[in-house]
């Protein structure tokens, strides 16, 4: 039901093409600014990694997440979170608490390694995980980058 | 022997004051109405419902069904027949009276006076006709009496019965030291035994006594006797002594108990031991009669919470008791007169027990707890506190298929609710009510009603019941072939 993968992101020594350093530029750009939520929820100075992305999605293809969002049919089967941290600082790992209804369903470890690192967890959906869902990311000391809610609907 | 000090072991002083206090009401009940008609049908009464009792621990249904019918009807006819009877009793008594004095009349006649006038009435052979009522009211039986109210004396009594006096014909009725009516007309006798010698004022006198219990004083103005009519019968009066000593009986009072107080003690101690007595067998067969034993299922009720705590959850709402005494007091006791009362005030936050003591149990006297279930209670306790939470939207039904939601922001993102705090800590998000998908079709926002579980939840003061939920929408992007 559940699965956690990570992602490196593509090495910049193979050669970019001109969009993808655009959009490094844009994501280091936007890297000051965060999530919204995830700077008032828990945005704790000094930490080896900076969140710089938290989404749901359906599918991650390229490194990227498919389809984000915030209700998800169960028709589809398995839903992700999908994470880029940028920069890790040292090696360290994440956590992704997994609730229904504020009951936690799942916790994974997820590594993260420098200089920058995507990562994503996912579960596989059953009947029964209709309702609003929430995925909780902390730091090894448990400090919050960032919640995401969602819902599981028919 | 074991059995009696069983009985007298579980005596509380309650008991006591409540045998002594109702001992003393019937003592005065008798005290008060003796001699009356009233008080010999209250006697029958008291005799039927005994006779109830035993039919009915007899077994004998129908008789027992008969006679507390009847009891039940006598005890109305009592008050409706003697109503006047009661009425004089308890007019004429002031309060000193009805709780203290044990004299038989309050109000004393003057004997002498009588005697004297009697004695003249008769030597002149003057016809007379007195009558000295007692407790039963005459309003009904005499007729056509002249109001006089004076003072009594021997010259007035001589003046009324003078035979040029227009109502020397008629009865005097006294009433203690006062003439209350002249030339009063009095019911005849009936009886057809009469000695021929006995005219029309003896028939009178007689016929009164008949009906009441005054006694009537008979001058005859042909042979000048003096004859007493009392109780239905004459007596003839051959000496003044014996006339004295029939009024005294007669009048009783302070002067009648100084003339025979032995007997008058004797008389008020038989009946203070027989109503001592009578209360004692009556508390005894209520509070320790037969054993019953019932099962009753009460609602526990917890009292003196400390202010900022409220009970998060309890172990029991009922409990069962197993209650015993005597069958009358289990027969008519009702659930809702038995209440458990758990007094929280020494409560701490978080699983207190209590056990069910006999304190904590309101039963009528007289019953007595065999058994309690469960002996012991446990009640979690919380302290009310405020916590700020997010709110999450519960979405619910199906968004159409090439539609995909890419955010729903809540405003406000958070309320502040109020809760104990054992409950508080293990919420961590708020929901709204189920809000369905089905219509959505492009972006917008909805209000929703929040859903606040457990419904002892409660929102602060600033914080409302609505949110506002921004929805933003957008065509789903086709996925690429793997």
């Amino acid at each position: 039901m559940f699965a956690s993968h990570y992602l490196p992101t593509p090495p910049a020594a193979a050669g970019p093409p001109k969009g993808a350093i655009l959009l490094l530029a844009l994501l280091v750009a936007l890297g000051s600014l965060r999530p919204a939520a995830a700077a008032n929820e828990a945005d704790v100075p000094r930490r080896p990694a900076a969140l710089l992305r938290a989404v749901m999605c359906e599918d991650i293809q390229n490194f990227a997440p498919v389809n984000p969002a915030v209700v998800f049919p169960i028709t589809i089967g398995k839903i992700f979170c999908f994470n880029i941290f940028d920069p890790v600082v040292q090696k360290t790992f994440i956590y992704h608490d997994w609730y229904c209804r504020d009951k936690l369903s799942k916790r994974v470890k997820l590594d993260l390694q420098t200089p920058r690192w995507s990562t994503y967890s996912s579960i596989q959906l059953r009947e029964e995980d209709k309702g609003p869902w929430h995925v909780i990311i902390t730091d090894p000391d448990g400090n919050i980058f960032h919640i995401l809610r969602f819902s599981i609907t028919d | 022997m074991k059995n009696l000090l069983f009985l007298l072991s579980g005596i509380r002083w309650q008991d006591i004051v409540d045998i002594i206090l109702n001992s003393y009401i019937l003592f005065r009940c008798y005290v008060i109405l003796r001699g009356t008609n009233a008080f010999r049908v209250l006697i029958g009464i008291v005799l039927l419902w005994f006779c109830q009792r035993i039919a009915l621990y007899a077994g004998l249904i129908v008789t027992s069904w008969a006679i507390q019918a009847i009891t039940a009807v006598a005890a109305i006819i009592i008050i409706v027949v003697f109503r006047n009877e009661i009425s004089n009793v308890l007019q004429a008594k002031t309060l000193k009276t009805l709780l203290w004095d044990v004299t038989h009349k309050t109000v004393d006649t003057p004997v002498e006076v009588l005697l004297e006038t009697v004695y003249e009435l008769s030597r002149t052979h003057t016809g007379a006709l007195i009558v000295l009522p007692a407790r039963d009211s005459l309003e009904e039986v005499v007729h056509a009496g002249i109001p006089w109210n004076g003072q009594m004396s021997k010259e007035m009594l001589l003046s009324i019965f003078w035979p040029d006096n227009p109502v020397h014909d008629g009865a005097v009725i006294l009433q203690g030291s006062r003439v209350r009516e002249v030339g009063a007309i009095l019911p005849l006798s009936r009886n057809k035994d009469l000695p021929s010698c006995y005219g029309t004022r003896h028939r009178a006198g007689l016929g009164l006594t008949e009906h009441t219990d005054a006694m009537v004083i008979i001058v005859s103005e042909e042979r000048g006797n003096v004859t007493v009519a009392r109780k239905g019968h004459f007596v003839e009066i051959q000496r003044m002594e014996e006339l004295a000593d029939a009024l005294h009986s007669h009048l009783g009072g302070a002067e009648g108990m100084a003339r025979h107080p032995r007997r008058a003690k004797r008389e008020l101690g038989i009946a203070a031991l027989v109503s001592f007595l009578l209360v004692v067998g009556i508390w005894f067969t209520f509070s320790r009669g037969q054993e019953s034993l019932v099962t009753l299922e009460v609602p526990v009720q917890y009292l003196n919470r400390s202010p900022g705590m409220e009970i998060l959850s309890t172990s029991a709402d009922k409990v069962r008791l197993n209650l015993t005494g005597a069958d009358a007091l289990i027969r008519n006791i009702r659930p809702e007169q038995v209440a458990v009362r758990i007094n929280l005030a020494n409560g701490q936050i978080g699983s207190n027990s209590f056990a069910i003591t006999q304190d904590d149990i309101r039963l009528s006297p007289g019953i007595v707890i065999e058994r309690v279930e469960p002996a012991t209670i446990t009640v979690v306790l919380d302290a009310m506190v405020q916590k700020e939470i997010p709110v999450q939207v519960d979405w619910v039904g199906t968004l159409p298929a090439n539609l995909i939601m890419l955010s729903a922001t809540v405003t406000p993102a958070t309320v502040t609710v109020y809760g104990g705090s054992l409950m508080v800590k293990t919420i961590a998000t708020v929901y709204t009510e189920p809000l369905t998908l089905d219509d959505i079709r492009e972006s917008g926002s909805l209000t929703a009603n929040l859903a606040l579980t457990p419904p002892s939840l409660r929102l602060a003061a600033d914080s409302r019941g609505h949110v506002k939920i921004t929805y933003v929408v957008k065509r789903k992007t086709p996925q690429a072939a793997p």
